[in-house]
C-alpha cells in the first residue's frame, strides 16, 4: 500500500524543515514522488522503514499491514537466491521459436497443469528458462519427470507453444543413467533381450501355451494359443508386464478372439507393445523397437498388428 | 494409414467385431452405474500428433455393455489425466503422482460411478492401484477389452 503525505505534515512529525523533507526527496533519500493535491506517495514499507530509523511510531496503523518487526525478521532468515548471469546464448533444447520464444507469459498453462506448484514445477517456468538458455538447469532438474506430458498446459495454451514437445526434448537430453526409475533400464533391456522386462522366450512362449490351456478348459473349448502363426491375420503385441506380473489379464483379448472367430497370433520374440523411449526421450531406441515389430509383421506375413494401448 | 498392413488401436477392433456382429455382448452384466477414462495418449495426444483422436470409439464399446454409462467432467479433448502418464507410475515420484491424481479422483466420485473403465493400461493402474485406495473411492476398474470380454456371449463350439 502506498501512504500519501504533505510536506508540511511530514516536516511536523520527524521535527525537521520543510526543506530537509523537500531535499530528502529530491536526493532519493527519502523515495516518494509526487501525487495528486500537492501530495506525496511513497510505500508505506518505506515510511515504516523511516520511522523506525528516528525511532517513531508511524502515526497510522492501518489493518491490512504487517508489521516492520516480523517482515524483518522473515527478511533475515529467507534465503536468498544467488545473482544469475544471463549469458544471452539461446536453448538448444528449444529448437523453434513455436517451442519457447513465442511464449506470452499469460501463465495459462500454468492454472491448466494439475501439478503446477509442486516442488516449484510450473510449465510457465520452464518455458522461461529455456527463452533464456538456461538448458543446464533443465536437464538437471526433477521437473520433467515429474510431468505426465498429458498435454493440458499445451491445449491451453493461447500461443500454441509447444511444451510437451520442449518437455520430451529435455529428458531426451539427460544423461541417460540419470533418468529417473526403471524406464531407460527398460529401454535397454528391450533392446537387448526384446521386452522391456527381459522375459526370456522360453519363459514367455511356455507361459502362453499354459495360459492357453487354462482358457480352453475354463471358458473356449479347444482354445491353444497362437504363437508364430504364419499368414495370421492379426499381429498381437504385449504389455511385458502381464506375461511378467499379471499373466491372466493376457486372456481378456484371447476370449475376444476365440469368440470372434478371429485368425490371430503373437510372436515368439519381440513382442513388447510399450515403447518406453517415447518417455524416456529416446527416439533411436523408438525405432529399433518399432522396426522389430515390422519385421514381424513380414516375418509371419500378417495384415493387422494390434498395439494393447 | 501405410500401404503394406493395418495399424489397429484396440478400438478399431472392438468396433470392428462389434459393427460386423462377430461378437455378441450382454448389456445385462454391468448394469452399475459406469464411465469412461479418456486417456491422454488416445484422446488430446492421439489429435495432435496423428489429426485423429478416439474420443468417441471407447464410449461406443462401453455403452454396448454398460446401460449406465456417465461422464467425467471434464472430458475428452479437456480430459485430466490419471496422474500416471508419460512414464509417470514407473518413475520414484508417487507422492507427486498420487497428488497429481486428485483431479481425477474428485470426478469419479462426483460422477457416482461404481466402475470406471479405461482402455490403457497405464491409466487402469493408477486409477486401480493407486488413486481407488488413496482417495477411498471404492470403485471397480476395467480395461475397455476387459469389459468386453466379461460381457461376451460365448458362440456355441465345440
Amino acid at each position: 500500500m502506498m501512504y500519501e503525505f504533505r510536506v508540511s505534515e511530514m516536516a511536523e512529525e520527524f521535527g525537521v524543515h520543510r526543506n530537509t523533507i523537500r531535499n530528502w526527496i529530491a536526493a532519493g533519500t527519502l523515495p516518494a514522488k509526487e501525487g495528486p493535491g500537492r501530495k506525496y506517495l511513497m510505500k508505506f514499507h518505506d515510511y515504516q522503514v523511516l520511522c523506525e530509523k528516528f525511532g517513531r511510531e508511524p502515526v497510522i496503523h492501518p489493518s491490512n499491514h504487517v508489521e516492520l518487526a516480523s517482515i524483518q525478521s522473515m527478511e533475515a532468515s529467507a534465503e536468498q537466491m544467488p545473482p544469475m548471469v544471463l549469458e544471452g546464448h539461446h536453448s538448444e533444447l528449444a529448437v523453434d521459436p513455436n517451442w519457447a520464444d513465442a511464449c506470452l507469459t499469460c501463465g495459462t498453462c500454468a492454472s491448466a497443469c494439475p501439478i503446477a506448484g509442486v516442488d516449484g514445477l510450473d510449465p510457465r517456468k520452464i518455458v522461461r528458462m529455456a527463452v533464456l538458455g538456461m538448458d543446464k538447469e533443465l536437464i538437471e532438474s526433477q521437473w520433467p519427470w515429474k510431468c505426465t506430458m498429458c498435454g493440458k498446459c499445451e491445449v491451453s495454451c493461447p500461443a500454441n507453444i509447444q511444451i510437451v514437445a520442449l518437455m520430451r526434448k529435455i529428458r531426451g537430453n539427460r544423461e541417460r543413467d540419470k533418468v529417473p526409475g526403471p524406464i531407460h533400464k527398460g529401454v535397454v533391456m528391450c533392446l537387448e533381450r526384446g521386452n522391456n522386462l527381459g522375459i526370456p522366450k522360453d519363459d514367455f512362449v511356455y507361459l502362453c501355451e499354459e495360459l492357453g490351456e487354462e482358457l480352453a478348459a475354463d471358458s473356449c473349448p479347444g482354445f491353444v494359443t497362437p504363437v508364430d502363426v504364419h499368414g495370421a491375420r492379426v499381429l498381437v503385441t504385449v504389455n511385458s508386464k502381464e506375461p511378467f506380473a499379471e499373466p491372466d489379464d493376457m486372456k481378456y483379448w484371447w476370449k475376444i478372439f476365440y469368440a470372434a472367430g478371429e485368425s490371430w497370433t503373437i510372436p515368439s520374440e519381440n513382442w513388447e507393445g510399450v515403447n518406453w523411449g517415447l518417455f524416456s526421450g529416446d527416439d533411436a531406441a523408438m525405432k529399433v523397437v518399432v522396426g522389430r515389430i515390422v519385421d514381424n509383421m513380414r516375418r509371419l506375413n500378417c495384415k493387422v498388428l494390434l498395439l494393447p494401448e | 494409414m501405410f500401404k503394406e498392413f493395418k495399424v489397429y488401436s484396440v478400438f478399431d477392433l472392438l468396433i470392428e467385431y462389434i459393427k460386423e456382429g462377430k461378437i455378441q455382448l450382454d448389456n445385462t452384466i454391468h448394469t452399475h452405474p459406469a464411465a469412461y477414462h479418456d486417456p491422454c495418449n488416445y484422446g488430446r495426444k492421439s489429435l495432435k500428433a496423428f489429426g485423429q483422436a478416439f474420443f468417441e470409439e471407447g464410449r461406443e464399446v462401453a455403452r454396448a455393455c454398460c446401460p449406465d454409462l456417465r461422464e467425467l467432467n471434464p472430458n475428452r479433448n479437456e480430459a485430466y489425466c490419471c496422474g500416471a502418464g508419460g512414464g509417470a507410475w514407473a518413475m520414484p515420484f508417487s507422492d507427486e503422482r498420487v497428488f497429481y491424481g486428485r483431479t481425477k479422483a474428485r470426478q469419479i466420485s462426483e460422477s457416482g460411478a461404481e466402475l470406471i473403465v479405461a482402455p490403457c493400461h497405464n491409466c487402469r493402474d493408477q486409477i486401480m492401484k493407486s488413486l481407488n485406495k488413496e482417495y477411498d473411492l471404492g470403485i471397480e476398474v476395467k480395461y475397455l477389452w476387459e469389459l468386453v470380454s466379461d460381457s461376451l456371449i460365448m458362440p456355441n463350439k465345440q
